[in-house]
Order: structure tokens, then C-alpha cells, then sequence
């Protein structure tokens, strides 16, 4: 299909891009216990942008039989309104792309039955007389073709699966949600399933008693689930896009040691057995590493080709595209490598399964009064690039004398995201992936807790 | 397309069948800073089959090429016939629907040329661009959109929708030295070209906004009493009270159900709130929601007694009450699920106005505008645009970072004034839930005051 788009583009335009995707979902649901449906989703599409008169456009269909001409017609309707670029499509790649596992067998052949079965396991194993429990196992297989005119072609299969876990407990007015998952290209076995389980547990056992919260500038361990507040605004502000457009905090500031210094955070879309890992982007380019953070010092900021045209650089391949509109910036795997004290960095252990660690990853011994935060309410509302933030708990647990002693409600938190981050005061030893993000957790000192 | 439905209707084998195809035409326009992202026009087409059986569970299959209908039909069969159930589903009544509902379409979109389009998000842009150099940069983009929604099922139902949407939306960011700051201006409407000419001055009042903030103090962290700003009352009650009263949250959960008891008290009596999807020319409004039934105007809670909910079929039948037509899906590729439309905060006596609430308030905070807002069911957060401190009965300085935290039994049981300057707020963006976003919904309200509330932030 891409050969045939890029031949009938041939000629009428300068140069063009476009990438095919096919994509197949099995997904089974279980609502208060009780598997409730099954469904699946098949989907195509194809994504054309057109350099015409030095002139990028775009199209996009999910038409069953796509003509080629009206697509290409339409790409270069849309490029006579379109910016000049100077857009340089990557030519055939000189080495073979990196090798890197995205499908799995176990994944693509799982039977319906097995992810109902999946799905039980964690129904029952979930099960309190006092909690509602939500299931849903999706697995997912893709197929992706990219190619351009200069050349370049690619082609991988990815397999993908997510199961979550939701646990709602209503006691009077009180509500407590606990929410986790797996997600990884490979089938999770039983082990991961139980650490899932375990998880939940530990999390909803320590919820059960309502404490006061605390008020102040206090020590606050922020969960991996609970650092997106602080990680979003560096996501945003390393983003090769907000630089250029000039509202990124960090512009400018490569090469500035602006963090702690055993703050090492990775884009790395080669990552063993994650869903988000590809051996090349959506625009042809050969996928790599980029070190957005390394020992604290603000290392590089990630590109598109056309952001990477436009800053006179080169893409780091992270082009994303959909179906419709133009390929933009996305991350792939957000990996945060921790440096100890001695400089030594710890391991990122790529596997799903592990012991499941303490609340707080080991790092509430020495706090006298203080919070370990696992869910904000809001995050990614208000002004997320400046780094200030203000959330409402969603699932928060006080800390008195190195000890969890219970669940606080009606709190919120605030802080910035850079100046938090400047000095870290300790890293927990429960790194763990959430969704596209591997993290430990982090202790951050200063933090403002407001409390009714 | 009716007859090629309700063909492969008859050939399902399942005990009830739905099918909805939807063909939809849009065209997008966006800016960065001065630069043209984009300018694309597209076309998205694709099915979705529900079915049940005795016995059974929903079998779901959606996808995008028409022809495999048929197939697809067997196939959702195939999937309800693999999830056993004891307790079978059940659907409440819906008296059966034909008929073609086109909406005002108010200046076909599909008849303005796409560089029209650009001319006119290139002046709201514009126009934020020149308020200041401090307004670094702006993100501006038009959407429009024109659904064709055909939907039909085995109990003889069979309908055809055209519905038109149309948003502009601006964030114009401002930045000195190491601060930023954001305005944010959205309008979105069912409806057409025409609806969304002259708006420059909004553009620009969001604009100037952002770079007032610059030198705006962030709030003090701590508990106030708030006004709320219409728009913002209106995001309020979306998120905290409105996701609630969606009886998919209590259906299957005997605590959440005795938790919203009908009958029980959740504000003072003068707190009045609705869903309309059946008002007139709204981004929520609708003729009849995705499982065909008519929508209509449901009082949630009268004079402070919560006195209704949200319905699917599904969820009106388990609780043996009626469906309100609030089955609502994003697109063919998701399952409907109960869904808010147009919400609101009544009105209060006639004639209540702001300087009613604001009177004896020595120190507040006025919230006003919403860059969003998200709700945990009991807690909820939302997160204002800008804010004043009210001092000795006064609007006084401008302030920034106002987010609000809070439970929602306590706040909304704080209440205590309403104003009767009623507004609908036609944004863009939308709702979001169990994947499914961006929702189109509209929020209506008019001023309100918290007698007392948690606002975040430095303490």
C-alpha cells in the first residue's frame, strides 16, 4: 500500500511520506466482578504528507480501499495553505535497523479464553465482601509500514497487552479507588498477575484507616504512579517543539547541571519487551536512545523531523502519526536511570516481575512527618510547563516517625516540578514501569501540603 | 444505508442486535506561535456491532471497513455466546424510533473552502499574538466537523443523524524571564460556519489575561469562601457532582447505590441541577442518544434532595427505573456508555445577582474560567483560569494557580448563594471517560458561592 501511494505521488510532488497502520484489539471486561463483555476492533489507515512548492501537507483516511490519487490530491490541497519547509525524508538506511523484539507469539496467539481466564484470576484473587473490583484485559496486535520517497522503508509488528485492576471501596461517604496494571508487549504470567495483586493489596491495606493530614513544607515520597505531576512538566519542557516555539523552561539550557545529580532520565524506544519500543519511528527514522537528563545535567531535547529541520538538527526519531493530521513529537519509553551517591548507577530491571516492594520503596524510615503520595487529582490541567503544580490527593498515606500510619483525604499538594527536583532526597528501591514510564520513588523534600 | 443495515440485522442470530455506522467530514486548521500547523480535511468512516444473548454478555465489534458488516455481525455474536453470565442483562423499554433528525447545520462547513478556514483562525490568532511581545507563543486551532450517524436495531428501531460540530480554541501563552503563563479561550458548537465569526475580542481578553498573570502573586494555600465564576460553577458541577449521578458508577455496587439514595439531602434548597440533552442548539444537545432513545431534560437534584440519575438501557433496567437517553459513545469505535450532556446549576431567585454573594465576604477567593477539571468520585479537583482575592465585600487583586480541592458531599452541602444570571458555556474540548474523549458536553450555570472551600498552594 505504501509503495503504491508513494508511486502515484511521484511526480506531482516534490517529496512524500506516509505511514500505513493496521491494528487488531481483543478486549474483555469485568464490571463489579462479573465478566460483563467481550469486543474486538480492527482498524486501518494511511497517513500521506506531501512536501508541493516547498510546502508540507497532509491526509489521512481509513477508507477500506484507499484510492492513492484522491489522497494525494487531497495532501496537496492541504500543502498550497501549508508553511515552506526545508523537510530532509531520511534516505534507505546505510545499516540494517536495530534489532529489537516488538512481537511476541505468546501475545498475538492468546486465545479469548485466556484472557477471560486472565482476567478471573485477578477477580478472585482481588475479591473483598466490602470492594467492587473492575477487570479489563486488552491485547492488542499491530502492523506498521513506513516509507518515503528518498527510499527509506520499514516494517515491524508489535504485539501489546494491558490488564487493569480497579478496586473501589465505599464505606458511608467515604470512597477509595485503588487502581494498577500490567502493560508490556509479552504476556504477563502468573507471578506478574500476583505481583498486580500484591500491589493493590498493600496499597488498599494501608488505606483502610483515615488519619489527619498533615500541613506545611514537608518530605514527600512521590510513588511512581504519584511522580506524574513532577515528570510532566520536564516531558513538556524537553520537548524540541515548546523550545522552539520559546515557552519551554529549559531552552538554552543544555549543558547546565539544573537537576540532581543522580537524575538520569532516558527516552529509550529500545527497551526490551514494551509496547511503546519500535526499531524505527513513524517517519523512517532509525530508532535510538536520546539521554533527555543525564547526571542531572539537561542532556538533549527530543525532535520530529520537522521540528529537527526547523532547529537546524537532527531527529532523534521520536515521530509519532496517526491516522489523521501531521506526524508531531512523542516519547517513547520515559526511563529514569538513578545514580547512587558513589556515582554507580542501579540496573533497570526491563522485566515485569519482581517482589512486590514496601510502600514508599524504602524511603520513609527517616521522615518524622510526611507523605507518601500515589495518585493527584487534575494532573496535566493548569499550567503544567512552568512546573508549578497544585493537586488535591487522589491517594495519599501520612508518615509519622518513619511509619505509615493511614490514608489522608481533603489535602493538596503543591510544588515545582525544577526546583523539586534539584535536590532528590533519595530514590526508592521499587522502580517499576507504568504504562510507558519506568521510575522508582522519589523523595522530594519542601513540598507544600495544604490541609482543610 | 437503513436498508443495508437492517439486513444484516435479520441475518444476526442473536437475541438483540445493534448496529451504528457513522461517515464523518472534517476539515482542521491549526496555528502555533505564527506558524500554520496544519490544514487538513478528512474523511472517517467505520461501523460498530453490539449484541446480546440470553445467558450472555455483549458481544462488541467495531471497525472501519464497511464491507465486513456481515462478518462482523457473526462475530460479535461469536463473543457474547464466550461471556457466560448468571444474572442475565437486561434492557429497560425503549419505545422504538424512526426517522431522520438533521440538525441546523447554520453555514454548511462542507461549503467553505479550506482556506477560509485559515483566514479566519489566522485573525483569533492574530489577534492574541499582538496584545503583547511578552505573548510568546499561542496554540490555535478550528475544527469542524459534519456526522453522518446511521443507527439500527432488531427491536425495530431505525435512525439516521446528521449532526454538525464546530470549535475555535486559543491558549496564548505568556513568558518573562522564568515565568509562564497561559489564557485559554474555547468556543464549540453544534452548529456551523456562521456560529463562529467575530470573536477577536475574546481572543485578545484571554491574551492580555495571560500576560497579567505574569505579574498576578500565586494564591495562598488554605480554605476560603469562593465564588465561582459561571463557567467555572458549571465545570463544578460537571465534575463533581454530574459524574456521580452516572448510574453506571452504582448499578452493580450496592454501597455506591446506597451512598446516592434517591431522596437524600445534597445541598441547601436552593440548589437546583439538571442534564438537558434535549435543549436547543447545544454541543451536548442531541435528538436521540446511541442506543436510539429520545434525550431529554433530567432533574438530578430538586431543591437539595437528590431526586434522579444518568440511564443507559442497560443501567435503567437493573435499577427498575427509566432510561434517560444518556448513552452516549465518541465514535463507531467505542460502545455507548453512560454519558452527561448538557449539565447545569439552575438559576437561583430572579434577580439574586454577584453583588449578592460577594456583600459580606471580608476575605475569598473569585474563581473564575476553567482549564479543567477531574473528579475521583468523593474528591475532586478543578482548575480555575485566573482568580481574584475578595476583600471586605470587594473583587480586589488578581491572582494565579487556583485550583480547588475538595469533597463533594461538603461542598455542594456549602452552597449557601446562587445568583440568577444563568449562562450556557459552549466550549470546546470535552469529557472524558473509560477512554473514550473528548465528549462534547456543554455546562451551564450561573455564579455560585462555597461558603467555604480548599484552595492549593503555597502555605
Amino acid at each position: 500500500m505504501i509503495d503504491r501511494l508513494l508511486e502515484s505521488a511521484r511526480g506531482k510532488v516534490d517529496g512524500a511520506d506516509a505511514l500505513w497502520r493496521r491494528e487488531e484489539q481483543t478486549a474483555v471486561t469485568f464490571e463489579s466482578g462479573r465478566l460483563k463483555s467481550a469486543g474486538i476492533s480492527e482498524e486501518a489507515g494511511l497517513n500521506l504528507r506531501v512536501l508541493a512548492g516547498g510546502r508540507l501537507g497532509v491526509a489521512g483516511t481509513t477508507a477500506a480501499k484507499p484510492d492513492p490519487a484522491e489522497l494525494v490530491g487531497r495532501a496537496r490541497a492541504s500543502a498550497e495553505l501549508g508553511e515552506v519547509v526545508e523537510l530532509a525524508f531520511p534516505s534507505a538506511a546505510a545499516t540494517a535497523l536495530p534489532r529489537i523484539p516488538t512481537f511476541f507469539d505468546r501475545t498475538a496467539n492468546a486465545s479469548l479464553a485466556e484472557l477471560i481466564r486472565m482476567g478471573r484470576f485477578l477477580v478472585e484473587r482481588l475479591a473483598r465482601p466490602d470492594c467492587q473490583v473492575n477487570i479489563s484485559v486488552q491485547r492488542e496486535l499491530a502492523d506498521t509500514a513506513v516509507g518515503n520517497t528518498a527510499g527509506a522503508r520499514g516494517e515491524y509488528r508489535a504485539t501489546g497487552i494491558g490488564v487493569t485492576a480497579d478496586v473501589t471501596r465505599i464505606a458511608g461517604d467515604d470512597v477509595l479507588m485503588v487502581y494498577d496494571q500490567y502493560v508490556g508487549a509479552d504476556l504477563p504470567n502468573d507471578a506478574d498477575l500476583e505481583t498486580l495483586v500484591r500491589s493493590v493489596e498493600t496499597r488498599l491495606t494501608a488505606a483502610l484507616k483515615i488519619v489527619a493530614p498533615p500541613d506545611g513544607a514537608l518530605p514527600v515520597v512521590f510513588t511512581p504512579a504519584g511522580l506524574a505531576a513532577v515528570v510532566l512538566p520536564l516531558e513538556q519542557a524537553l520537548s524540541g517543539k515548546t523550545v522552539l516555539q520559546g515557552s519551554s523552561p529549559l531552552a538554552g539550557k543544555v549543558g547546565e547541571t539544573l537537576f540532581d545529580e543522580r537524575l538520569s532520565i532516558f527516552d529509550d524506544p529500545l527497551t526490551p519487551g514494551r509496547p511503546a519500543s519500535r526499531p524505527i519511528d513513524d517517519e523512517c527514522v532509525p530508532s535510538r536512545a536520546t539521554g533527555l537528563v543525564e547526571n542531572g545535567v539537561v542532556g538533549r531535547f527530543v525532535y520530529d523531523l520537522e521540528t529537527a529541520a526547523r532547529a537546524k538538527t537532527q531527529s532523534t526519531g521520536n515521530g509519532r502519526r496517526g491516522v489523521f493530521g501531521k506526524p508531531h513529537i512523542g516519547y517513547t519509553n520515559i526511563v529514569f536511570r538513578m545514580g547512587d551517591r558513589a556515582g554507580a548507577r542501579h540496573g533497570v530491571p526491563y522485566g515485569h516481575a519482581g517482589g512486590v516492594p514496601l510502600l514508599g520503596g524504602g524511603l520513609i524510615a527517616d521522615i518524622q512527618d510526611g507523605l507518601i503520595v500515589d495518585d493527584l487529582i487534575g494532573v496535566g490541567q493548569g499550567n503544567v510547563i512552568g512546573g508549578a503544580f497544585s493537586h488535591p490527593v487522589g491517594l495519599a498515606y501520612r508518615v509519622q516517625r518513619g511509619e505509615v500510619t493511614g490514608r489522608v483525604k481533603d489535602a493538596a499538594v503543591a510544588g515545582n516540578a525544577y526546583e523539586l527536583l534539584k535536590r532528590i532526597g533519595g530514590c526508592g528501591n521499587d522502580g517499576r514501569w507504568l504504562g510507558a514510564r519506568w521510575s522508582p520513588s522519589l523523595l522530594l523534600e519542601g513540598v507544600s501540603v495544604a490541609r482543610r | 444505508m437503513k436498508d443495508r443495515l437492517a439486513e444484516s440485522i435479520k441475518q444476526s442470530r442473536a437475541d438483540y442486535t445493534e448496529i451504528r455506522v457513522e461517515r464523518t467530514w472534517s476539515s482542521a486548521v491549526a496555528f502555533r506561535g505564527r506558524r500554520l500547523e496544519t490544514a487538513t480535511v478528512s474523511e472517517d468512516q467505520g461501523g460498530f456491532v453490539r449484541v446480546l444473548n440470553p445467558g450472555h454478555g455483549w458481544g462488541i465489534a467495531s471497525f472501519t471497513s464497511l464491507d465486513e458488516l456481515p462478518a462482523m455481525v457473526q462475530r460479535a455474536h461469536e463473543l457474547s455466546q464466550a461471556v457466560r453470565l448468571d444474572e442475565p442483562i437486561r434492557l429497560a423499554e425503549s419505545a422504538p424510533q424512526t426517522g431522520d433528525a438533521v440538525l441546523e447545520l447554520d453555514g454548511d462547513v462542507r461549503g467553505v473552502a479550506l482556506s477560509e478556514k485559515k483566514k479566519l483562525l489566522d485573525r483569533y490568532n492574530g489577534a492574541m499574538l499582538a496584545v503583547s511581545n511578552a505573548i510568546v507563543d499561542t496554540q490555535s486551532s478550528y475544527r469542524d466537523e459534519v456526522s453522518e450517524v446511521w443507527y439500527v436495531n432488531s427491536e425495530g428501531t431505525s435512525l439516521y443523524q446528521l449532526r454538525p460540530e464546530v470549535v475555535v480554541s486559543g491558549t496564548a501563552i505568556g513568558r518573562r524571564n522564568g515565568t509562564i503563563e497561559k489564557g485559554l479561550e474555547s468556543i464549540g458548537l453544534r452548529k456551523g460556519w456562521n456560529s463562529v465569526q467575530n470573536y477577536e475580542d475574546k481572543f485578545r481578553v484571554v491574551a492580555q489575561r495571560a500576560v497579567d498573570l505574569l505579574d498576578a502573586p500565586r494564591v495562598r494555600g488554605g480554605a476560603y469562601p469562593v465564588i465561582l465564576d459561571n463557567e467555572l460553577a458549571g465545570v463544578f458541577i460537571h465534575e463533581a457532582f454530574g459524574h456521580l449521578s452516572e448510574a453506571d458508577f452504582v448499578y452493580e455496587n450496592p454501597q455506591a447505590r446506597e451512598m446516592m439514595t434517591l431522596g437524600r439531602r445534597f445541598g441547601k434548597p436552593v440548589l437546583n441541577v439538571g442534564d438537558n440533552g434535549a435543549a436547543t442548539g447545544l454541543r451536548g444537545t442531541l435528538p436521540y442518544d446511541d442506543e436510539g432513545t429520545p434525550t431529554q431534560d433530567t432533574p438530578l437534584i430538586r431543591e437539595g434532595i437528590l431526586v434522579g440519575r444518568l440511564h443507559s438501557r442497560e443501567t435503567a433496567a437493573k435499577l427498575g427505573e427509566r432510561p434517560t437517553g444518556n448513552a452516549r459513545a465518541i465514535s463507531f469505535r467505542h460502545p455507548p456508555i453512560v454519558r452527561m450532556t448538557n449539565t447545569y446549576i439552575a438559576p437561583g431567585k430572579k434577580g439574586a445577582q454577584f453583588s449578592d454573594l460577594i456583600g459580606d465576604i471580608k476575605l475569598g477567593v473569585y474563581a473564575c474560567g476553567a482549564f479543567g477539571g477531574q473528579t475521583m468520585l468523593e474528591n475532586f479537583s478543578f482548575t480555575a483560569g485566573w482568580g481574584y482575592m475578595i476583600r471586605d465585600g470587594k473583587v480586589a487583586e488578581l491572582v494565579k494557580d487556583v485550583v480547588l480541592a475538595g469533597n463533594l458531599f461538603e461542598t455542594l452541602d456549602r452552597i449557601d448563594h446562587i445568583a440568577g444570571d444563568f449562562t450556557w458555556n459552549q466550549m470546546g474540548g470535552g469529557c472524558g471517560k473509560g477512554g473514550q474523549f473528548p465528549l462534547p458536553v456543554t455546562e451551564g450555570a450561573p455564579h455560585v458561592r462555597i461558603e467555604e472551600a480548599l484552595i492549593g498552594g503555597d502555605v
